[in-house]
């Protein structure tokens, strides 16, 4: 009887053993039944969300999965991407990646890039240096004589010295001799609120907000080799146009998807199938193009070695401004 | 005229109409939940309001937002626990009059309070919007950290004879507001940094958990406590005689005007917050109570009066047309709820600002039109929960004060919808800060000082450091400023005013003052 017992022990822990080893059934990425999530790192409503929110809508229609948008923003984008970075590595959650992952990761506040890999790289929103319709300035080059005649008088306003347009400014500070008094506002609503009362001199601003506000802005520069795709803004000049060649900073927002590093390769390449399908497609090159935004688009590797790229050039800025990790 | 009529075909169908009773009634029930707010409810329904035509999408929203804002008021009054920060000024004469069963009567008020300042300020809205949005933009850093000042004068007269204890507490939730990144340089300000920087506290402590912890952990920990001690008086559920005559609102209508101007200007200007608004306009009327009706003596403030709950959720949805002020006219979002609106407009190819009002006429029009029915369904259907919402009092204490345990934690961790992390972390600081607040009430500090200090902490540090290095260092910019002097001017009178009446009241040992009572 003992024997017997043995005998169907042991068959059963050699057929568990067998079933173990080959594994749950293949099941296709994405999953039809599941949902994938993009944690997109900012409020809903914002410039990055609207413009993930499109990328999402178009994202639907090449997948059976269904692909939503959750708003996970705080600490510049450090507490969405840090909820992704606790989720498993399974492609069922993306993040909203971009330069404020890299700006987050640099400063220390989440791992970061260095525990995410790219999906796809989407394209740059370059900013526009502007000052007020009565401020007495009509291009960037008498803007900077002032400065350098009175260094520090003037004041150059960005929304948030960890975020995009905060590395603008400081950068472009560094580069003309701070000649500039950087300071800070909370967030772009209370950047533009104080710009259109005269609080600030000088601030950068998305070329849709400039394109909103165009009776009471004067653009100056924009900051990108190549010029606005948005009718109003085509006249404003670029950097090297106006002769900065030599200034070497971030051109604005960057955007791309990443995923918690970990996640199988092939779920990688189907959601970079799936995300390519809609960056390609023709209502995002038409958004992009009405939006003002520039492709720059990369693939899985591709970004990855892009975000390098990012690291290098932000982290100069950085240190100047003492933002770094210490 | 035709603009006008285009705006009214807009939302005048039957489906139109729907929504916006649907968006008022999913609002209520969801303000009415601590820690799940307005901002929260229109980011919730963005994705269907897109689906939508734009005026139906946009009516449905701000009917959302109209009725998250009132519902708040209803776990305020009912429980002392406010729905969300718009409603903290309301629980100080609320919560007193449902512990005197009084709840009706409290939630009248707060009805009346919400459409008089729903109305009001979308009267303003429609008629002085872009000069009212031109003005609030000479609230530069230098103004609004002189406001901040004035609000957090505020902590002088709601801690009445406890002047001490309300200092010590304002200084508490400064501190709390100071926890987190440094919002000028970005360095962090944390304890123990090698430990915290990874953490949800690198964002520093939100505002609703610690509403939720301060307000209605402490208050379940409190009343427990008093369960067990026998000393608990469950509040009573009584409606003989508890619907006010209209005549105790017409009396009060000086108030409403203060309070509504408050409420609309201080909802204008970018970033200031309802928070501020509703103690500002509280603070009025502890000033201007309207004579005792019937003759004898009419209740202080902060025991029991209904001019303390008229008087902030009058400003508290003033400040709602406030904020569109700026957002409509000048396409600069007036608090975080209307950031999201505006972002909804976006989505629809409509650009907010000075040409809305050119362009997009029937589309001002259909929005105003739709705030306009949004208050109406707001008060039927808030008159119609009277009835319904003080049931939730006869529930057994063994039973209700762990279900506002529970709630309260669900609360606290639905502020950060699906983000995990920041969830657990915002449940652990709401039972952190319950516990401290549980031994501050039995100690006989004052709470709302700790909220102030943390609303306004922020507020006053950002925008004094801003304005100093904007003005290199000179200290002047303050002086210079005719509003920043106006308000510090108002700051200091006001501190002078809070101990002159305090150190009358203590003179006169037979007068028992009414203190806020938390």
């Amino acid at each position: 009887m003992l024997r017997k017992g043995m005998v169907m022990a042991v068959a059963f822990v050699l057929v568990a053993g067998v079933a173990y080893a080959a594994g749950p059934p293949e099941v296709e990425f994405p999953d039809p039944d599941e949902t994938i999530t993009m944690v997109v790192p900012f409020g809903a409503g914002g410039g990055t969300d609207l413009i993930f929110r499109e990328l999402v809508d178009e994202m639907n229609n090449y997948t059976e999965a269904e692909i939503i948008v959750d708003n996970i923003g705080g600490a510049g984008s450090a507490t969405g991407t840090n909820e992704v970075l606790g989720l498993p590595a399974d492609g069922y959650t993306i993040l909203a990646s971009g330069a404020h992952t890299v700006t987050a990761t640099l400063q220390g506040l989440t791992e970061g890039y260095r525990e995410l890999e790219g999906i796809i790289g989407l394209n740059w929103d370059p900013f526009i240096v502007a000052v007020h319709r009565d401020a007495p300035w009509e291009t960037f080059d008498e803007l900077l004589a002032d400065a350098q005649d009175d260094p520090e008088a003037l004041t150059f306003g960005n929304a948030g010295m960890g975020g995009a347009t905060g590395v603008l400014t400081v950068g472009m500070n560094l580069h003309f001799d701070e000649v500039f008094n950087v300071t800070p506002f909370d967030g772009g609503a209370d950047l533009i609120a104080n710009f259109l009362g005269q609080h600030v001199d000088i601030g950068v601003f998305s070329q849709t907000e400039v394109a909103e506000h165009m009776d009471e802005m004067t653009p100056l520069m924009i900051v990108h080799p190549e010029r606005s795709t948005i009718p109003e803004l085509q006249d404003v000049q670029t950097y090297q146009e106006l002769g900065y060649e030599d200034l070497e900073v971030p051109f604005g927002s960057y955007r791309s998807i990443s995923v918690r590093a970990g996640t199988p390769q092939e779920h990688k390449e189907a959601l970079a199938d799936i995300a390519t399908q809609a960056f390609e497609s023709d209502r995002f090159q038409n958004y992009m193009q009405e939006q003002g935004l520039l492709p720059e688009y990369s693939r899985l590797e591709e970004l990855d070695a892009y975000f390098e790229e990012l690291e290098e050039l932000f982290y100069p800025i950085l240190e100047a401004a003492d933002l770094l990790d210490n | 005229m035709t603009e006008f009529l285009s705006g009214v075909a807009l939302i005048g169908d039957p489906v139109t109409i729907l929504w916006i009773m649907f968006g008022v009634c999913f609002g209520i029930v969801l303000g009415a939940i601590p820690g799940l707010t307005a901002t929260m409810g229109i980011a919730l329904m963005l994705p269907l309001a897109i689906q939508l035509e734009t005026a139906t999408g946009m009516a449905m929203l701000l009917s959302v937002y109209s009725g998250a804002i009132i519902g708040a008021s209803v776990p305020a009054i009912l429980l002392g626990i406010p729905g969300n920060p718009n409603a903290i000024a309301t629980i100080y004469d609320g919560y007193p009059l449902t512990q005197q069963g009084r709840s009706a009567e409290a939630l009248i008020g707060a009805t009346v309070g919400s459409f008089v300042g729903g109305i009001g300020s979308l009267i303003l809205l429609a008629l002085f919007a872009p000069l009212i949005a031109r003005f609030t933009l000479r609230f530069g850093p230098a103004e609004r950290a002189a406001l901040a000042l004035v609000g957090l004068t505020i902590i002088a007269s709601i801690s009445g004879r406890r002047l001490a204890k309300g200092i010590l507490m304002g200084a508490f939730g400064l501190a709390l507001a100071f926890l987190g990144p440094d919002r000028i340089t970005q360095t962090m300000r944390l304890p123990l940094p090698s430990v915290t920087m990874g953490t949800p506290l690198a964002n520093g402590i939100q505002l609703v958990p610690a509403l939720i912890g301060l307000f209605g952990i402490s208050q379940a920990l409190y009343d427990i406590s008093r369960v067990k001690s026998g000393t608990f008086t469950p509040p009573q559920v009584s409606f003989r005689g508890s619907i006010p005559k209209p005549r105790i609102f017409v009396r009060m209508w000086r108030m409403m005007v203060e309070s509504l101007g408050i409420g609309t200007f201080i909802g204008a200007i970018p970033g200031a917050g309802a928070s501020i608004a509703v103690f500002l306009s509280y603070q009025r009327a502890q000033r201007r109570r309207a004579p005792a009706v019937e003759g004898g003596e009419a209740p202080q403030l902060g025991s029991g009066a209904l001019e303390g709950v008229v008087a902030p959720e009058v400003a508290n949805n003033a400040c709602k047309g406030g904020a569109l002020i700026p957002a409509l006219s000048l396409g600069i979002p007036g608090d975080a709820a209307t950031a999201v609106l505006l972002g909804a407009l976006l989505i629809q190819g409509v650009v907010p600002g000075p040409t809305l009002f050119i362009d997009e006429l029937p589309l001002v029009y259909a929005i105003l039109g739709s705030l306009l029915l949004a208050n109406v369904f707001m008060v039927i259907f808030q008159l119609a929960g009277i009835s319904v919402f003080p049931k939730v009092l006869t529930t057994p204490v063994p039973i209700l004060l762990p279900l506002i345990l529970v709630f309260s934690l669900l609360g606290s961790y639905a502020v950060e919808g699906r983000a995990i992390m920041a969830a657990s972390f915002n449940m652990g600081v709401a039972l952190v800060l319950g516990i401290i607040g549980y031994f501050l009430k039995k100690n006989d500090y004052p709470i709302a000082p700790i909220v102030l200090g943390l609303i306004l902490g922020d507020m006053l540090e950002q925008n004094f450091r801003r304005a100093m290095r904007l003005a290199r260092g000179d200290y002047t910019v303050f002086l210079r400023s005719p509003i920043a002097l106006a308000f510090l001017v108002l700051a200091v009178v006001s501190v002078a005013y809070a101990l002159w009446s305090s150190r009358r009241h203590s003179d006169d040992s037979d007068t028992t003052h009414g203190e806020a009572d938390d």
